[in-house]
C-alpha cells in the first residue's frame, strides 16, 4: 500500500486545557518518535473583548478595564493608557508622579521575572525551584500590596498621574526587600548557569541567532538574549527612565540558558534603579487634572513591559469615550519564534521553549477564529448580521 | 492450623495488609519530606489512603478502543506481581516467609510487571499522551533494568547465594555499602527509575504528556497502579537497605535504614532536574552499566584471590 510508505503523522496536541499550559492556547505538534517534525499554534481561547468594550466606556473608567488585559503586568497596561492619554490631552504627568510609576512598574518586572523563575523550572520538572522562586516573590508582592494596597491590579495610575505617594517609612521597607530580593536572584543565577541536570535542560536547546530574532519580531528578553538591541527603557525612554537611565542587558547565546541569565541579570538593574529612585525622588505634585473630553487625535505609546514591547495606539474623536484603542502584547510577537523553533528538538524541550518566551495567551487574544467544522466555508459577517445569527441560532434551538 | 498461618502470612502479614498500608505510609513519608525540602506544608498521614479510597469509590470510566479485559486487568496484575514479591523479601526485619534459591531473580521479574503493566496499560489506549508515556516508560525499563539487576547482583556473588533470604543475612555481618559502594549507587539510582520518581519521571512528564501512560486511567485502575507503586518502593527500600546497609535484623532496623534510605532518595528528588528520556537512557547505559561492571570486575577479582 503507497499509505504506509508515507510517514506516520502523529500528533501531540498541547492545550487548551493541558497541565504545561495555565491559560488556554492551543498548539499541535506533530512528532517523529520524540522530535517534533511540524508546529501549529491556535489563539483565541481567551478572547474578551476588551477592545471593544473600552470603546463604550469612559476615559476613567477604562484605566479599570484596561488594568485587567494582564494578571501579571497590569501596571505597564495601565501606564501606556495614561501615557497614551496625556498625549492626546497634551499634559504630562509630574516628573514625581513619573518616578512613582516607573517604581512601581520595576517593582512588577521583579515580581514577573519571579514568577516565570518558577514557571519554567516546573515546565523543567524541577520543582524546588518553582516552589522557592515563588516564595520569594512573596516579597515583592508584599512591597506591592504595602505600596498600593493591592497584590496584583495595583491601580497605580491615574490620568494625569498616580494615585499615591511613597513615603521614608515605605521607601525603607523597599529597600529591605530588595536587599533581600537581590541577594535570592544572585542564588538563582548561580543555580541556573551551574546546576548540571538544569542545564542539560537549558543549555543549547531552542537557539535563536539574532538574525532569527530580527526576522521573526522577537521583542523583550527573548530578543535580548539573541542580542538583539531593544529595549524601549533605553531606545526610547519614557516616564522617569529619561532621568534614570538602564543599562540594557544581552546575551549571545540565544539559548534557553541566556534567555534565563538576560531576565535574572535584568533584575539586578531592576533593583539598582529602584534604589537610585527612591534614593533621588523628585519634589512636587502627584497629578495633573485631566479634561473629562480628551482632544481629538490619534496617538501610539510603546512601553517595556516586563515579556517585551506593550503597544497601544489610541484614538480620541473629541468625546468622553475612546473612539478605538489598539493593544498589542508581546507574546503575540514572541510566539512565531516557539513555532519555529520548536521544530528539530525533542517532544520534552517544547514546553521550555515555550516557556522560555514567558507567554500570556490571555492578554494576546485580540480576536477570536470561529471554525466551522461541517462546511469548509470562510465568510465575514458584520456586526448587524452576527447579530442577527445570534437572534437566528437560538430561535431555531427553540430557546 | 498451618493453612490457618498459611493464609494469614498472604494476606495479613507479610503479604497483604501489611504492605498496602506500609506502601501508603512510605509514600506519605516520600511526599512530606519532599514537601518539607521544597518549604511547603505537605500532606497530612492520611492523605494517600483517603486518595486511595477516594479513587476506590470513583466510577471506573473504560475508554473507547481499548481491550476492557486488559484495561481492568492490567493493574490487577501489577498490585499481584509487587504483593508476591513482597513474601520473598525481608520485610519488617524477619526473615522473608518464603523462600527457594534463585528467588531474587523471581522478585526483581515480579516487580517488572508493575512497569510492564504501566507500559502496556498505555499501549492499549488510544490517547496520544498514553502512547506517548508508554513508549518512554518501556523506554526506560530497558534502561534501568539490567543495571538495577546487576546492581543487586554483587551482593549475590560476595553471598554465594541467589536467595534474597540468604543474602540479606550474610548482609547482615557485612556493610556492603562500604565493599560496593559503587553497586550502591547504582541500586538506588535504579531504584528511583523503576519508580518513576523524579528526576526520572519523564515517562510520566505532567508538563509534556499530562500523565503518561496513565492518563486514561480513573477510578478503580488508577488506585490499583498507585497502590502497586506504593508497595513496590517498600519493597525496593527494603530490599536494597537489606542487601547495602548491613541486612534488617529487626524492626527497628527495618525502620531505620529503610527511613534513611528513603531521605537520600528524597533529596535527590528534589534536588535534581527531570532528565529527558534520551538523557536517562544515556545515563544507564553509559554509567550506570559502567560503574556496575566495575564493581563487578572488583567483586571478582577479590573473590579469585
Amino acid at each position: 500500500m503507497p499509505e504506509s510508505n508515507a510517514p506516520i503523522r502523529f500528533t501531540i496536541p498541547i492545550g487548551p486545557q493541558h497541565p504545561a499550559l495555565k491559560e488556554p492556547g492551543h498548539f499541535q505538534f506533530t512528532v517523529d518518535g520524540e522530535v517534533v517534525t511540524s508546529a501549529y499554534v491556535r489563539l483565541g481561547y481567551a478572547h474578551r473583548g476588551i477592545e471593544k468594550a473600552a470603546e463604550q466606556r469612559s476615559w476613567i473608567q477604562n484605566l479599570y478595564l484596561i488594568e485587567r488585559i494582564c494578571g501579571i503586568c497590569s501596571h505597564i497596561h495601565a501606564l501606556a493608557y495614561c501615557l497614551a492619554v496625556e498625549n492626546l490631552a497634551h499634559v504630562e504627568a509630574p516628573p514625581r508622579a513619573q518616578a512613582i510609576r516607573t517604581v512601581v512598574a520595576e517593582l512588577e518586572r521583579i515580581h514577573s521575572h519571579f514568577l516565570w523563575i518558577g514557571v519554567s523550572a516546573h515546565e523543567a520538572g524541577f520543582e524546588t525551584l518553582f516552589m522557592y522562586s515563588w516564595r520569594d516573590r512573596e516579597t515583592v508582592m508584599d512591597l506591592l500590596e504595602g505600596l498600593t494596597g493591592n497584590r496584583v491590579n495595583y491601580s497605580a495610575n491615574l490620568l494625569g498621574g498616580v494615585k499615591f505617594d511613597i513615603d521614608q517609612a515605605q521607601a525603607d521597607s523597599i529597600r529591605k526587600g530588595l536587599d533581600f530580593l537581590e541577594e535570592r536572584t544572585r542564588h538563582y543565577l548561580d543555580v541556573i548557569s551551574h546546576d548540571s541536570t538544569f542545564l542539560q535542560r537549558t543549555r543549547g536547546i531552542g537557539v535563536m541567532t539574532s538574525a532569527q530574532a530580527e526576522v521573526m519580531g522577537a521583542v523583550g528578553p527573548t530578543a535580548r538574549a539573541s542580542n538583539v538591541k531593544r529595549d524601549l527603557r533605553v531606545e526610547a525612554p519614557y516616564a522617569a527612565y529619561k532621568a534614570f537611565p538602564v543599562q540594557m542587558v544581552l546575551d549571545t547565546r540565544g539559548d534557553l540558558e541566556a534567555r534565563f541569565e538576560v531576565r535574572l541579570k535584568e533584575l539586578f538593574e531592576s533593583f539598582r534603579l529602584i534604589r537610585q529612585i527612591l534614593d533621588a525622588l523628585p519634589e512636587g505634585e502627584l497629578a495633573v487634572r485631566l479634561p473629562r473630553r480628551i482632544p481629538a487625535g490619534e496617538t501610539v505609546v510603546r512601553l517595556e513591559a516586563p515579556r517585551g514591547e506593550v503597544y497601544y495606539f489610541v484614538k480620541s474623536a473629541g468625546a468622553d469615550k475612546p473612539e478605538r484603542l489598539k493593544v498589542r502584547t508581546p507574546t503575540i510577537c514572541n510566539l512565531t519564534s516557539v513555532i519555529r523553533l520548536a521544530v528539530g528538538h525533542q517532544l520534552a524541550d517544547v514546553p521550555m521553549i515555550l516557556a522560555g518566551i514567558d507567554p500570556c495567551f490571555s492578554c494576546n487574544d485580540r480576536m477570536v477564529q470561529v471554525r466551522d467544522t461541517k462546511n469548509d466555508s470562510q465568510k465575514l459577517m458584520t456586526w448587524e448580521q452576527l447579530r442577527q445569527h445570534g437572534i437566528d441560532f437560538y430561535r431555531s434551538n427553540g430557546k | 492450623m498451618n493453612v490457618l498461618l498459611g493464609i494469614a502470612s498472604l494476606l495479613v502479614f507479610p503479604g497483604g495488609l501489611f504492605l498496602l498500608v506500609s506502601g501508603l505510609m512510605y509514600e506519605w513519608a516520600d511526599h512530606k519530606l519532599i514537601a518539607l525540602l521544597q518549604n511547603r506544608v505537605g500532606p497530612r498521614w492520611f492523605q494517600p489512603f483517603a486518595d486511595t479510597l477516594k479513587l476506590l469509590m470513583k466510577e471506573e470510566i473504560i475508554p473507547d478502543g481499548v481491550n476492557s479485559i486488559m484495561f481492568v486487568g492490567l493493574p490487577l496484575m501489577a498490585l499481584a506481581g509487587a504483593l508476591t514479591a513482597g513474601l520473598y523479601i525481608p520485610l519488617a526485619g524477619l526473615p522473608p516467609t518464603f523462600g527457594f534459591p534463585g528467588d531474587l531473580i523471581v522478585v526483581l521479574y515480579l516487580l517488572s510487571l508493575l512497569t510492564l503493566g504501566i507500559g502496556l496499560a498505555g499501549a492499549n489506549t488510544l490517547d496520544r499522551f498514553s502512547l506517548i508515556g508508554a513508549t518512554r516508560t518501556l523506554t526506560q525499563v530497558f534502561s534501568y533494568e539490567a543495571p538495577f539487576l546487576l546492581a543487586l547482583l554483587g551482593p549475590a556473588m560476595v553471598a554465594g547465594s541467589w536467595q534474597v533470604g540468604k543474602i540479606s543475612a550474610y548482609a547482615g555481618s557485612h556493610w556492603l555499602i562500604l565493599t560496593q559502594p559503587l553497586g550502591f549507587l547504582v541500586a538506588v539510582i535504579g531504584l528511583m527509575g523503576k519508580l518513576e520518581l523524579a528526576p526520572f519521571d519523564a515517562p510520566e512528564a505532567h508538563t509534556e504528556i499530562v500523565a503518561g501512560a496513565m492518563t486514561e486511567y480513573s477510578g478503580r485502575g488508577l488506585a490499583l497502579f498507585n497502590l502497586g507503586r506504593a508497595v513496590e518502593l517498600v519493597i525496593g527500600l527494603t530490599l536494597v537497605s537489606a542487601f547495602y546497609l548491613g541486612g534488617l535484623s529487626n524492626p527497628l532496623w527495618f525502620l531505620t535504614k529503610t527511613l534513611a534510605l528513603l531521605l537520600v532518595l528524597v533529596g535527590i528528588q528534589s534536588l535534581l532536574t527531570r532528565l529527558r528520556i534520551d538523557q536517562t537512557v544515556g545515563l544507564w547505559w553509559r554509567y550506570g552499566v559502567l560503574l556496575v561492571l566495575i564493581q563487578w570486575l572488583i567483586v571478582i577479582l577479590f573473590r579469585g584471590f
